[in-house]
């Protein structure tokens, strides 16, 4: 049953529709057999396209495809290995169930026993038994979703396309369905490529992440690294609900200052480094690293608690700093204290500085361990 | 209250319409069962006094019917199997595959719409002529084969059909053949019979084109025998006449009535007419 996965490379891989501008920039990326590669980028990023382009299903118009080392555009379908997963199924609409999956096992004259065997196997484990005779419009989202997931898998190639496959079904689903894609790559070992603009679920998916915007890769790392180190604000904003806190600051002798003079956060020797005095930069904090707090130390601001969400496990809170600026902070619990005046600790460490220009982040150049306050 | 009030005017307009079709339909059966002294007499009237079908029998004397409407349907048959063939296939060119000046090539295929028959009249006649096609209804047939008409609507058909569905088989190393013939076909049976019964009863109707091909009465089809029963001398014997129209007319009505599902549902999603 397992496959090994093939390796697929593009080489500064450029795609053009209209020779001026590229939807897809000189992009090089390459993936490991095996691997489950998460793109991930806002809509019209080129995350669909760079997946066409490996599906042969559009030629790049620079660069090259390599498949399992070799130029993919010298390969036909069946040397390329490739089942593919459309966003919406593409199932044959003339042809049931187990036709859609029998369909091109059958013009390649895979014996008819064999793709019994393998279908029934399918269904099975797609818990697609008892609707084999069906015909797509007689089932539901999640049921068609589950038959195009099992299309590709008969065909047991060494690679899996899979375009934003769960966008189209309801969210009580979706974990569901992530739990089943994950199951089979887990059994069949092939090299996943998997498109989204969730970044939950490429959090959730993948072994690393490409981060796509403008037709370029921003960042390809692991979904930790993504989250914690990001390479510039677009990425560091993509990932992570509620979305990262980006403020300006000015930063003179180790600490960073608001536009009102006020300190914002004392910074420690690991984040100084490479920061230049007087410049501002921009502040980037996750919510989870904004502390309140009602008695105030050397650092803390004041903040106005605007509203409380409530999600149970946690709880969201928008605050009004110096009468400007709107931050969100999430915590585990928080209560009314009165009229008590509350402040905000930002978890030093957790400070992610970008130039205010290129918003590139300032990447501490000394790999120290911070120093925790 | 109000709604129903707007039922019957819509009504009232409709009965007037389907009158004003219907009434030169019922004319022509009833005519065509009245002898010759009672249309002289009482042409308009819509219940023949004293039913008779010698008109049909008059008929099958003069002409041979058979070999007519077999002519007609041969004809009709080859214009519309052509049409939509070379239709259905260009159509998946145009839609499928990129190749240079496939604008160009799409832009003089539906310039033809616009060429009038009148003209290229003489130079299909010539090259029919030479073909030794005349008296045929194959010469008929011929320069007919295809149709722009029917590649743009085969063209706006498939565009209905998701680009991921012929893709998703070109991933799966599906030959163009079978994506046509498996996926395709099937998917567009609706207007595949809808245009093709359109197609087909233009066919069996057609007039001017045939007259100029088919100068020998064995090759005749059925538009071209009625003429001869209308006569400009003034001798026309309109019983027998509406007799012959009446024959005409049943197998597109049957057709018609078979695929009306179809056709309707074509005319109203292509405004084609």
């Amino acid at each position: 049953m397992a496959n090994t996965g093939f390796s697929i490379e593009l080489a500064k891989m450029s795609k053009s529709y209209n020779q001026k501008n590229n939807v897809i920039d000189k992009m090089d990326l390459s993936i490991v057999p095996g691997e489950f590669l998460v793109l991930l980028g806002p809509s019209g990023c080129g995350k669909s396209t760079t997946l066409r382009l490996i599906a042969g299903l559009e030629a790049p118009t620079g660069g090259k495809v390599l498949i399992n080392g070799k130029d993919a555009s010298k390969m036909n379908a069946i040397q390329r290995s490739i089942a593919m997963v459309f966003q919406d199924y593409a199932l044959y609409p003339n042809m049931t169930v187990y036709q859609n999956l029998e369909y091109a096992l059958r013009v390649h004259k895979v014996p008819k026993q064999v793709r019994q065997q393998r279908l029934t196997a399918i269904l099975a484990s797609l818990n697609l038994s008892n609707y084999k005779d069906r015909y797509p419009s007689q089932l539901s989202g999640g049921q068609k979703q589950r038959v195009a997931l099992g299309r590709g898998m008969a065909k047991k190639s060494q690679i899996f396309l899979l375009d934003e496959p769960l966008s189209n079904i309801d969210v009580q689903l979706r974990e569901k369905a992530r739990d089943e894609i994950q199951k089979l790559h887990e059994q069949n070992g092939q090299t996943i490529i998997y498109v989204t603009h969730d970044q939950q679920e490429a959090m959730a998916l993948g072994d690393r992440i490409a981060v796509m915007n403008n037709g370029k890769i921003q960042m390809i790392d692991t979904p930790e690294n993504l989250y914690h180190n990001p390479t510039n604000l677009f990425v560091a904003q993509f990932v992570g609900t509620p979305q990262i806190n980006v403020f300006k600051a000015n930063y003179f002798n180790h600490q960073l200052l608001d536009e009102s003079g006020a300190v914002i956060a004392n910074l420690t020797a690991y984040q100084d480094d490479g920061l230049q005095e007087d410049t501002d930069y921009l502040v980037g904090i996750r919510p989870e690293n904004v502390q309140l707090t009602t008695d105030a130390t050397k650092g803390d601001f004041q903040v106005e608690i605007e509203s409380i969400v409530d999600y149970g496990r946690y709880k969201q809170l928008t605050l009004k700093v110096f009468d400007r600026l709107e931050i969100k902070a999430v915590v585990s619990d928080w209560q009314r204290h009165g009229n008590q005046a509350v402040y905000a600790k930002l978890t030093s460490k957790a400070i992610l500085l970008f130039d205010a220009r290129t918003h590139e982040r300032i990447q501490p150049s000394r790999k120290l361990e911070p120093v925790l306050e | 209250m109000l709604t129903e009030k707007r039922n019957w005017g819509w009504h009232v307009l409709l009965i007037l319409i389907v009158m004003a079709i219907m009434l030169p339909v019922l004319f022509m059966i009833s005519n065509s069962f009245k002898t010759l002294q009672e249309s002289y007499h009482a042409i308009l009237q819509l219940i023949p006094a004293k039913p008779t079908f010698s008109n049909y029998l008059t008929l099958n004397k003069q002409i041979n019917l058979l070999r007519m409407v077999s002519n007609t349907f041969l004809m009709a048959m080859i214009v519309t199997l052509g049409k939509v063939a070379t239709g259905l296939l260009a159509a998946y060119a145009f839609q499928n595959f990129h190749f240079k000046g496939k604008r160009l090539v799409y832009f003089i295929f539906v310039a033809t719409i616009f060429v009038p028959f009148t003209t290229v009249m003489i130079p299909n006649y010539l090259v029919i002529a030479k073909m030794n096609l005349l008296n045929n209804v194959i010469g008929v047939a011929l320069p007919q084969m295809a149709d722009a008409t029917g590649i743009m609507l085969f063209i706006k058909a498939m565009g209905k059909i998701p680009a991921s569905l012929t893709e998703s088989a070109k991933v799966d190393g599906i030959p163009n053949r079978k994506i046509f013939m498996n996926l395709i076909i099937p998917l567009l049976k609706p207007s595949i019979i809808s245009v093709g019964a359109i197609f087909f009863i233009n066919s069996w109707n057609e007039y001017v084109w045939p007259t100029l091909v088919l100068k020998d009465k064995s090759s005749f089809t059925l538009p071209l025998a009625l003429q001869n029963y209308i006569s400009s001398e003034g001798g026309t014997n309109f019983p027998l006449a509406m007799a012959l129209a009446v024959i005409m007319i049943v197998p597109p009505l049957l057709i018609y009535m078979i695929f009306q599902r179809y056709i309707l549902n074509s005319i109203s999603t292509s405004g084609l007419k």
